[in-house]
């Protein structure tokens, strides 16, 4: 068939589509709802993708972290149970047995720390890491001098303030060399550190106050235990394989047997990932199914409505024939409404399905959802699948009744 | 043009026969002007679906310019009758959803190389049934002669060696019918070959001859012209 007669083709459906609108909506809906539903899929798909994405250059891949305590998990960025299970002397056997693998550095976070500077006072919450913890997270400085072995050594009281900190302290000031109170214990600010923004679950990495691992166990949180512990990884070595070192080094130092549940977890980017795809993956599925079943019962009602308009077309099926109509084009005329009806359903549902990967992001931003040209892709392929697959049985009915049935 | 060598038709449903044509013969010259009359029932709109393809003879040949159309396909016969034959029916036959102009063109839909000047010829061929004023009407808008009118102009949109008209003024007034069987000579004059089943002696009157049907079989003919 020439392009121009298909043309001229496709126009008398879309004719025939409109000639009666309810039936034809009746038969998109199907279609609309179920790409509506898979659109809204598709974009999930693609949200989760984009936030492991972001975990994973967030933490960085050769990145992982010892959290004290073992048992449940409760969430990808979750804390695990309040067990003072990591001791300063873990973090030096880490040091002493695998530092030629990778890089270990102890740290301690605690929020809701009192800050003042002068008349300004505000709340922050306190890092308390050694000389590596800055350099396995690569946090920056970007004035002043970072801390140093030195610091770590001798107790001393000196902090670095992330710009938020330094915002809420400062006014015009250089806050470089000036005493703050935290918790009421002067430090001197030794440096600034440049700005991180903010991370994929949405906290602030600027609002914070950085002090020496030594000095905030010992003057600050009163603590011989550390709550993680980051390592980063030696290049030519696999995480995997370090991973299992570390949890063989601390199995051996707490006394835990094998089969027996370590009283400490070891996190990766690889397992953050797979976290949020369990986390996502019922409502994934369950977005799949009901975008296939939405699909399949649209398209026996389409299939039914076209069977029903056969039947009320007989004579102008006739009519066709007599004037010269072969039973392929009678054929392609129906399978070309199905189809037609079916991609109008598709714009519909695409249309529909794009709200929600707007507007739900603003809504429930738990929920991971981004834009993505599959689901023009998907929708499209799938409409047209069910325009055809359903369509087949009734253009194959008008097709194969005879001239004269139909003209009778 | 035209030559029936013993058709017969026997219908069967649920195991019975109905004969309905018993053996039929006649010759249909090029440009001929041709009514087969007949009572209603017995058998004429089957033989003119025969004529015009639409039906196939259960015996006998249908010679057409010397070439046998029993032995066609669905396919051949199909672009046959898009090609060569023009249909009036005595209900119209027109799709309500579409444009005048559209039902003219509507054959074209079908032609294997689409005619550069088409609308063109539609408008004509609408002017020569007097309706060049209603090219954007739909056809429930049009009284039921102007609808035979159009009807009329789709069935010529093809050029057809054959016109073949069921019954064409059966469901009109009579100053409509006469308007019709007015067009039908002007197409006749102009060097068409028509064929035209009747009941009605008047309307097989206009032809120059009149086959008549009894009891599926050629009862007469009369040559009038």
């Amino acid at each position: 068939m020439k392009l121009k007669s298909f043309v001229r083709l496709l126009i008398h459906s879309f004719e025939a589509i409109l000639s009666s609108k309810g039936k034809a909506i009746l038969m998109m809906l199907g279609t609309a709802v179920g790409i509506m539903l898979l659109s809204g899929v598709v974009g999930i798909s693609r949200g989760v993708e984009k936030r492991i994405e972001e975990v994973m250059k967030f933490v960085g891949p050769r990145t992982g972290i010892i959290f004290a305590g073992g048992g449940r998990l409760t969430g990808a960025s979750g804390r695990t149970g309040s067990g003072a299970t990591l001791k300063l002397d873990d973090l030096n056997a880490l040091r002493s047995s695998l530092s030629d693998r990778a890089v270990f550095s102890g740290a301690i976070r605690r929020d809701g720390f009192s800050l003042k500077y002068g008349s300004q006072a505000t709340e922050s919450q306190i890092f308390a890491g050694d000389t590596e913890f800055l350099i396995v997270n690569e946090w920056e400085i970007d004035s002043g001098e970072p801390i140093d072995n030195d610091d770590v050594r001798n107790v001393k009281r000196v902090c670095i303030l992330g710009i938020t900190a330094v915002k809420n302290l400062f006014t015009d000031e250089d806050p470089i060399g000036k005493r703050i109170l935290i918790n009421n214990i002067p430090f001197e600010v030794k440096g600034i550190f440049k700005p991180k923004g903010t991370n994929p679950m949405g906290f602030d990495l600027d609002d914070i106050v950085f002090i020496p691992l030594s000095t905030g166990m010992k003057r600050v949180f009163h603590t011989d235990s550390i709550r993680v512990i980051r390592f980063k990884v030696r290049e030519g070595f696999d995480l995997t394989n370090v991973q299992e070192e570390i949890r063989g080094v601390l199995n051996q130092r707490h006394k835990i047997k094998e089969g027996e549940p370590s009283d400490f977890d070891i996190r990766t980017p690889l397992f953050i990932a797979n976290r949020i795809n369990e986390m996502t993956k019922t409502i994934r599925l369950g977005g799949y199914v009901l975008a296939l079943v939405a699909l399949f019962v649209g398209g026996i009602v389409l299939m039914n409505i076209l069977l029903l308009s056969v039947s009320e077309r007989i004579k102008e099926i006739g009519l066709k024939r007599a004037i010269g109509a072969t039973q392929k084009d009678i054929f392609v005329e129906f399978l070309l409404e199905s189809i037609t009806v079916s991609l109008l359903g598709m714009a519909l549902g695409v249309i529909f399905g794009l709200l929600p990967i707007f507007l739900l992001p603003k809504i429930m931003p738990m929920i991971p959802m981004a834009f993505t040209v599959k689901v023009f892709l998907y929708g499209f392929l799938f409409s047209l699948l069910v325009g055809i697959f359903f369509g087949v049985q009734p253009a194959r009915r008008a097709s194969k009744l005879t001239p004269i049935e139909a003209l009778r | 043009m035209i030559e029936l060598k013993g058709v017969k038709k026997t219908y069967y449903t649920d195991g019975k026969e109905t004969p309905v044509l018993y053996g039929i013969d006649f010759k249909v010259e090029e440009g001929e002007y041709v009514a087969i009359m007949a009572p209603s029932g017995t058998g004429k709109s089957t033989l003119l679906n025969i004529l015009g393809t639409l039906d196939k003879p259960t015996e006998g040949k249908y010679l057409f310019r010397g070439r046998d159309l029993t032995e066609l396909n669905d396919d051949e016969l199909s672009k046959l009758r898009n090609k060569s034959f023009g249909f009036v029916f005595q209900l119209f036959n027109l799709l309500n959803r579409v444009s005048v102009l559209d039902n003219i063109l509507l054959p074209l839909l079908y032609t294997e190389v689409y005619p550069k000047n088409a609308r063109e010829k539609a408008l004509k061929l609408l002017s020569m049934v007097g309706l060049s004023e209603r090219v954007h009407y739909k056809p429930n808008a049009l009284s039921g002669g102007q609808q035979q009118r159009v009807a009329i102009a789709r069935a010529l949109i093809n050029d057809p060696d054959l016109l073949l008209a069921d019954e064409p003024t059966g469901n009109l007034d009579s100053k409509s019918s006469g308007e019709i069987l007015e067009i039908f000579d002007e197409i006749h004059k102009r060097g068409r070959t028509i064929i035209v089943v009747t009941h009605e002696r008047e309307v097989a009157e206009r032809a120059e001859r009149i086959i008549t049907l009894k009891d599926g079989k050629v009862f007469k003919e009369e040559r009038l012209k």
